[in-house]
């Protein structure tokens, strides 16, 4: 055979299915020759015929398994990959029935694999519903020929049983003379047939059970659905059926048929462009999305429906890109089309400012009165979108929604253009990007005369891609320095407002209902670890948090002030030797700031200290100013700067089970280092209260967490019991359900304080 | 230059070659041969949510905003989505298919055309008459997603101007345009 350019012919891939050929046929031919003459003598005429239709059977689907088209799919054309190819993810999400099914880039065959579509390296093609590649029939096993190479199997079978059994009679029958030569080839048939019998009935029996669960040899052999719910599969009976009484599937290598020629000629029919309206393009790991936003509310549904496309899920995808079209002739919108994303980790961060959403909203109200142009309507949505992303409930894929609504193009309408395409600009920019420093310079640039505009002070929209600033929102002077630093508090300029800049883990952390088990070890600060999904309706019906921030302010303020009182009582009674009150004094001292130093110095870690002390149950509640606790905590175990900030009023760091579970060892070793200051104000009775602890479910109190922090601390320093502070994970002082459980030498100065979520707190006065 | 202003120009066919014989430009009318060119493509993805049955996506993709009309375009998605799913039914056709198959040792493909392949014929002739109709006369073609292995329906986007006189992009099948004179002429 001549060895052509393109396909060698390699004569050992032919040996398999040469001997399985071979051997079928020639066995079987032999039984027919030697063995059914007598049998039909002897029993009936019956048996030759049917193992004559068996063995047709045989033959007829071993042809089909052997010849027919698989499934193939052709090659993709050039231009179906264009806007792929260099930045295409590896991946692509899709959801069947529910379940997340990653589809692979074929690089072979320049498309994403459909699902069950596998390459096969022998036959260099992709194969829809692919099974195996059968080397006994050289040929790829998929959708088409699937049911052929099943019923070879069970047909083969049959015919080996018959066989074999039939050629049993015969040699029973004929023991005297089993050196006859009828006899001797029915004993080598037999033999071939008992030789083959275990690989095919096992064979066999195994794609039984594949056919019955709905798998193909790939997925049971890869193991996709080990553990998992098969998507694919129709029940026992729907399966069987699927496999068997399925139309036959059709070729897709097709020649090249002609086409009809459908003559094209301009002038083209366009439909009624009624409103104006500005169409962006969102292409998203191949998938071509798109948001529609136009003049009305209908900009909303366009998102929606752009997020309603198959949703990304939470991890997986590394590489999601955003390409942006704009079809505005704006140049900054240019400038952002010629500025695709990189196929970084991610794209979109986080917005952590909780606070934001409440303000934003009134905010947002304005801006829908004030200015109905277009561009606000966008900017709204986008803004809007990001609000969504600040909250406390956020879940990572949602954010990804943030950064889309942000590169939506200035409207031609928009007069003062410049500024929007900058904060467009820059927002796109801002995801993760070197060129953050470029945001506060473009910042003072998008303060302009729009009405709107000036509550998107300098720092809101472009802080650490866009994440809006709550601080910024209410004290517009904050410079766009500290708004872009990353995590860095400053001080913190509002009371009760947390840094807007919290890591990606304490957004996490913040989302206890939806992420909780999702571990982010690796999340980098900067770096929003999971990808994008696409949870719009989710955000859609978030209300806002009855929770606001000033008045949760108001409402610390309040209890702090109690507790000032109270202190300034204890520290009265501390002259008569009551040792409880000091602790209360260190922790009003933490929680003050002000009083900073003993507890600065004594706890190095002070924040983190209680806030690692063992598993935090996720019990958050999902309030906003759990969530913000919690962040504030984790936040507080990355840089020192917390400290300070942690010792700001309202900002009561609350443990989060999954960043502090590694501290702890840490922790613990630091919390024994800072027994030391406090030495002389121990209690022992603060001791019954560790064990306590850990009942305490609610992380509602935010400014008495601290408090109870620090009670945490003293405690094994107490009683040297360090599972204490492992088990208390819980920030809150006091349940109320452990007022009864408090030690008797507190018995009569506790005072049942209501905090913010309802639960009560006891200060001993 | 030839000190005429202003000034445009193009290409003038003075005479035709194909295959062997060279014709004047009248006799070989290239204009109804011009098409106008691509702009771009649309590739509507495959909707999975209900499994590896073919259906097609409705979304709307925001390339054809300007050139049809949302509801036509989810019309005839949609009637291509029943369609395959007519073609992929397990009914009573199916199962009778399969048994003649079985009875015939599968000979019966040989003379035979499959429920699949019946529906496949309808679905193209429904392709090439909602081109003719409706995406044509607004610069779109759908392209039957068969060829693509029922992956994807390529929507090619056509340009909405008029060919330039010094532009032809034509597709001449086997005919050879040969200029063989070529004069600037002031148009």
């Amino acid at each position: 055979m001549p060895n052509s350019v393109g396909k060698r012919f390699k004569p050992t891939k032919y040996i398999p299915v040469s001997t399985a050929a071979t051997l079928l046929v020639g066995s079987t031919t032999l039984f027919f020759v030697f063995t059914c003459p007598w049998l039909t003598k002897v029993i009936s005429p019956a048996v030759p015929l049917y193992n004559g239709l068996v063995f047709l059977f045989v033959l007829a689907n071993f042809s089909m398994a052997t010849f027919m088209d698989p499934g193939v799919y052709p090659r993709a054309d050039e231009d179906e990959d264009k806007e792929d190819d260099f930045r295409a993810p590896l991946y692509k999400n899709v959801e069947i029935k529910g379940i997340q099914v990653r589809m692979k880039w074929c690089a072979t065959c320049h498309f994403y694999r459909p699902p069950r579509c596998s390459h096969c390296s022998v036959c260099d093609n992709c194969v829809e519903d692919f099974d195996h590649h059968c080397p006994w029939v050289n040929n790829c096993i998929g959708r088409r020929n699937y049911r052929y190479f099943f019923l070879f199997l069970l047909s083969l079978s049959a015919h080996m049983v018959g066989v074999f059994c039939f050629g049993l009679i015969f040699v029973l029958d004929h023991r005297e003379r089993l050196g006859a030569l009828h006899t001797t080839v029915t004993l080598v048939v037999m033999c071939i047939a008992g030789l083959f019998f275990i690989p095919v009935m096992g064979l066999t029996g195994f794609h039984m059970v594949l056919v019955a669960r709905g798998r193909t040899t790939n997925e049971q052999v890869t193991g996709k659905f080990r553990g998992g719910v098969n998507p694919f599969t129709k029940g026992c009976c729907g399966n069987v059926e699927y496999v068997l009484c399925s139309p036959l599937a059709p070729r897709y290598m097709l020649d090249p048929r002609k086409k009809p020629h459908v003559k094209i000629q301009p002038p083209f029919i366009r439909p009624d462009l009624s409103d104006r309206q500005i169409t962006i393009k969102v292409t998203d790991n191949g998938i071509h999305s798109t948001v529609i936003s136009s003049k009305s509310k209908s900009s909303l549904d366009g998102l929606d429906d752009k997020e309603t496309q198959p949703p990304l899920p939470p991890k997986a995808d590394r590489y999601n890109q955003l390409k942006s079209q704009m079809t505005s002739s704006e140049d900054s919108s240019l400038s952002t089309k010629t500025h695709p994303s990189t196929p970084a980790m991610y794209k979109f961060r986080p917005s952590f400012g909780t606070m934001p959403k409440v303000q934003y909203h009134t905010a947002e109200e304005k801006i829908v009165m004030s200015d109905d142009r277009k561009p606000s309507a966008i900017l709204e949505e986008g803004v809007r979108g990001h609000d969504y992303r600040s909250e406390p409930n956020l879940d990572l894929p949602e954010y990804a929604n943030a950064p889309l609504h942000r590169t939506f193009q200035s409207s031609p309408l928009q007069l003062d253009s410049d500024p929007i395409n900058s904060r467009s600009l820059s927002l796109k920019q801002g995801h993760g990007r070197p060129e953050k420093g470029q945001l506060p310079a473009l910042q003072p640039r998008t303060v302009t005369s729009t009405p709107y505009k000036s509550v998107f002070s300098p720092n809101n929209l472009s802080n650490r891609n866009g994440s809006l600033s709550y601080d910024s929102l209410l004290n517009p002077s904050i410079s766009p320095a500290t708004a872009s630093e990353c995590m860095a508090h400053h001080g913190v300029p509002s009371v009760g407002f947390h840094s807007p800049y919290l890591p990606t883990k304490m957004c996490h952390i913040r989302e206890p209902d939806i992420q909780r088990q999702q571990v982010p070890p690796t999340y980098s600060p900067v770096i929003p670890p999971r990808v994008v999904g696409r949870h719009s309706p989710h955000l859609r019906d978030r209300d806002p948090s009855p929770v606001r921030y000033d008045n949760l302010s108001q409402t610390i303020m309040a209890s702090i002030q109690e507790r000032k009182e109270k202190e300034e009582r204890e520290k009265r009674q501390i002259h008569r030797g009551r040792s409880q009150t000091h602790i209360y004094a260190q922790d009003s001292g933490v929680f003050d700031g002000g009083y900073g130093l003993p507890t600065n110095a004594g706890y190095p870690d002070g924040p983190r200290g209680p806030g690692s002390r063992g598993p935090t149950p996720p019990a958050y509640g999902g309030s906003r100013d759990n969530l913000m606790g919690v962040g504030l905590v984790s936040y507080g175990q990355r840089t020192p700067v917390l400290r300070h900030a942690g010792s700001t009023l309202g900002r009561a760091p609350r443990t989060s089970s999954t960043s502090l579970h590694t501290d702890q060892s840490s922790i613990n070793s630091s919390q024994s280092r800072a027994t030391g200051p406090e030495g002389p104000y121990r209690s022992p009775a603060h001791q019954p209260h560790s064990p306590a602890m850990p009942r305490s479910p609610s992380y509602s109190h935010q400014k008495l967490s601290y408090i109870s922090a620090h009670e945490r601390t003293e405690s094994p320093r107490l009683g040297g019991s360090r599972e204490a502070m492992k088990v208390n994970g819980q920030m809150d002082c006091h349940p109320s359900a452990q007022g009864a459980a408090l030690s008797p030498s507190r018995h009569s100065n506790v005072k049942k304080v209501t905090g913010v979520g309802g639960t009560t707190y006891e200060i001993s006065v | 230059m030839l000190n005429i202003s202003p000034f445009s120009y193009g290409l003038i066919i003075q005479q035709v070659y194909d295959n062997g014989s060279v014709y004047s430009p009248e006799t070989h009318s290239l204009q109804d041969l011009q098409q106008p060119a691509v702009s771009s493509k649309v590739f509507i993805q495959r909707d999975y949510s209900s499994g590896t049955i073919c259906k097609f996506q409705t979304k709307f993709p925001s390339e054809l905003e300007s050139r049809i009309d949302k509801q036509q375009f989810e019309e005839t998605i949609q009637t291509l989505n029943n369609l395959y799913a007519e073609a992929e039914k397990l009914g009573g056709k199916s199962y009778l298919e399969g048994c003649l198959a079985c009875l015939t040792a599968y000979t019966i493909f040989l003379c035979m055309e499959t429920h699949y392949e019946k529906v496949l014929k309808k679905i193209a002739r429904y392709i090439k008459d909602q081109n003719e109709k409706i995406y044509a006369p607004r610069g779109l073609l759908l392209t039957d997603p068969i060829e693509r292995g029922l992956r994807v329906v390529e929507i090619t986007i056509f340009e909405d101007r008029s060919i330039g006189a010094a532009l032809l992009k034509t597709r001449l099948g086997s005919t050879m345009v040969f200029i063989s004179f070529m004069e600037i002429k002031s148009l």
